[in-house]
């Protein structure tokens, strides 16, 4: 069946702070200033999109476990029967804190590692001995039952060791290893031309890593991007044509404030000061994302009516257009 | 035979379009193609349509096939015989894929983990 408009997004993520004990190369929100939203505050956001229906709540952006207010605000969640996920870089993942995850009911933890190899993860994550932490911050979570999925952006650093990455993630007991395609926002934007990969670069990654997600057992491996349309691959189960931003998900910036993702930096209202289900439903911004025209070389492309043009975030960062092609795409004009 | 919801699986009905759907449906319009229900399992999403919604939210793992069957004929006026060969039907789909397990007798109701 093809999809109806959704009354809600499926996923909303959720920058709880922009707070963050890593300076990340690559990083979306490090220049993000924003101050974060109280406490009470928070549960009010909770209340509305569990009023609305969003299953999955996921925290990111900032280091979520910098906010002193984590574990009850997302047993306060949970109580409402949302699924509430993070993403962390385990640095503060102590037995304690694992015990606390567990018991505050997280669905699943996601831990960023991006190489198997400790020296270029320290280094992309510009942060000494971070590897040993994020490693033991998995085992602690899964020697607790914790969901765990492994977190990877993949770039110049490691787009070529994603095998092994792929390995170290099986073998800490992951779900779900996510080879997150880079994104030129915010710091990325800045470090584009360090981090990022060319376009055949692109080409050669997933055509090497789409053959192992066929034949990889026991894990799964997540791309989410929708430039795999070029190699004929679509993503299982994801029921919309292009990005997902907009159509399934939406972002919740610290200070309250929603974009259509975190890497589209492009406010189209407040979560406490406007209707959430109006800017779900009529948001101007939103409409257009979820028909976006083929423009450039995707006019007349086959794999248009699949891709969508690809990740609007990268369009919109690189070329300061919705509808332009992805930066990314390496079909020939 | 009692079918049974899997756990994991996550879903929702789509306020607004059930509503959309049952309104069709009473002015003998197309509702067929309309998602009522959304269902998250496992990374991926799908959706099921008016008469599958009706179907989803009466399992609860006390429910008998006859019982879900006899409802859904009545709601959509559809004949017994024919309405619980369609269940089963479906049922037999989606326990294909996970998304519940059919077993000869009850057990326990399903918990209210389902999010809204």
């Amino acid at each position: 069946m093809t999809l109806s408009h959704l009354s809600s997004p499926v996923t909303v993520n959720w920058g709880i702070t922009a707070r963050c004990n890593f300076v990340c190369s690559h990083c979306f929100s490090r220049l993000d200033r924003s101050p974060e939203l109280s406490g009470k505050d928070a549960r009010r956001v909770v209340d509305i999109l569990a009023e609305r229906g969003v299953m999955f709540l996921n925290y990111g952006t900032g280091e979520p476990l910098l906010r002193e207010d984590l574990f009850p605000l997302t047993e306060y969640a949970t109580g409402k029967g949302m699924k509430v996920t993070m993403n962390s870089n385990g640095s503060l993942i102590d037995p304690a804190a694992a015990d606390r995850i567990r018991e505050a009911g997280f669905h699943s933890v996601g831990i960023s590692i991006d190489s198997a190899t400790a020296g270029a993860h320290d280094g992309f994550r510009r942060m000494p001995g971070s590897f040993g932490k994020a490693v033991l911050a998995a085992r602690l979570l899964r020697e607790r039952g914790i969901p765990l999925s492994v977190s990877s952006v993949i770039c110049k650093v490691n787009h070529r060791d994603f095998a092994a990455l792929v390995s170290l993630a099986k073998e800490l007991g992951a779900h779900t290893i996510d080879l997150h395609n880079f994104k030129c926002s915010g710091m990325g934007g800045l470090n584009k031309e360090k981090l990022d990969l060319s376009p055949n670069e692109w080409k050669e990654f997933y055509e090497a890593a789409v053959p192992l997600r066929r034949s990889e057992k026991g894990i799964d491996i997540a791309f989410d991007d929708p430039i795999l349309s070029l190699l004929g691959e679509e993503e299982q189960g994801k029921l919309v044509a292009g990005s997902v931003c907009g159509k399934l998900s939406l972002y919740i910036r610290p200070d309250g404030e929603i974009t259509p993702c975190g890497f589209i930096p492009v406010t189209i209202g407040h979560i406490l000061n406007d209707d959430f289900g109006k800017v779900w439903n009529e948001s101007k911004v939103l409409a257009h994302l979820r028909s976006k025209p083929a423009t450039g070389k995707c006019s007349g492309c086959a794999k248009f009516p699949s891709c969508l043009g690809g990740c609007t975030a990268r369009a919109y960062a690189v070329y300061g257009a919705y509808d332009a092609p992805d930066p990314h795409c390496w079909k020939e004009e | 035979m009692v079918p049974k919801r899997n756990p994991e699986v996550v879903w929702r009905l789509e306020k607004g379009i059930h509503e959309m759907a049952w309104d069709k449906a009473g002015k003998d319009e197309d509702y067929e193609d309309l998602g009522v229900l959304t269902l998250m399992v496992k990374g991926s999403i799908h959706q099921l349509n008016l008469v599958g919604a009706e179907i989803w939210t009466r399992i609860n793992g006390v429910n008998s096939v006859e019982k879900i069957s006899a409802e859904i004929g009545a709601l959509f006026g559809w004949e017994d015989g024919e309405t619980r060969e369609a269940v089963l039907e479906f049922l037999k789909g989606i326990a294909e894929r996970g998304w519940v397990e059919l077993s000869e007798k009850a057990g326990p109701a399903s918990p209210k983990w389902k999010s809204h």
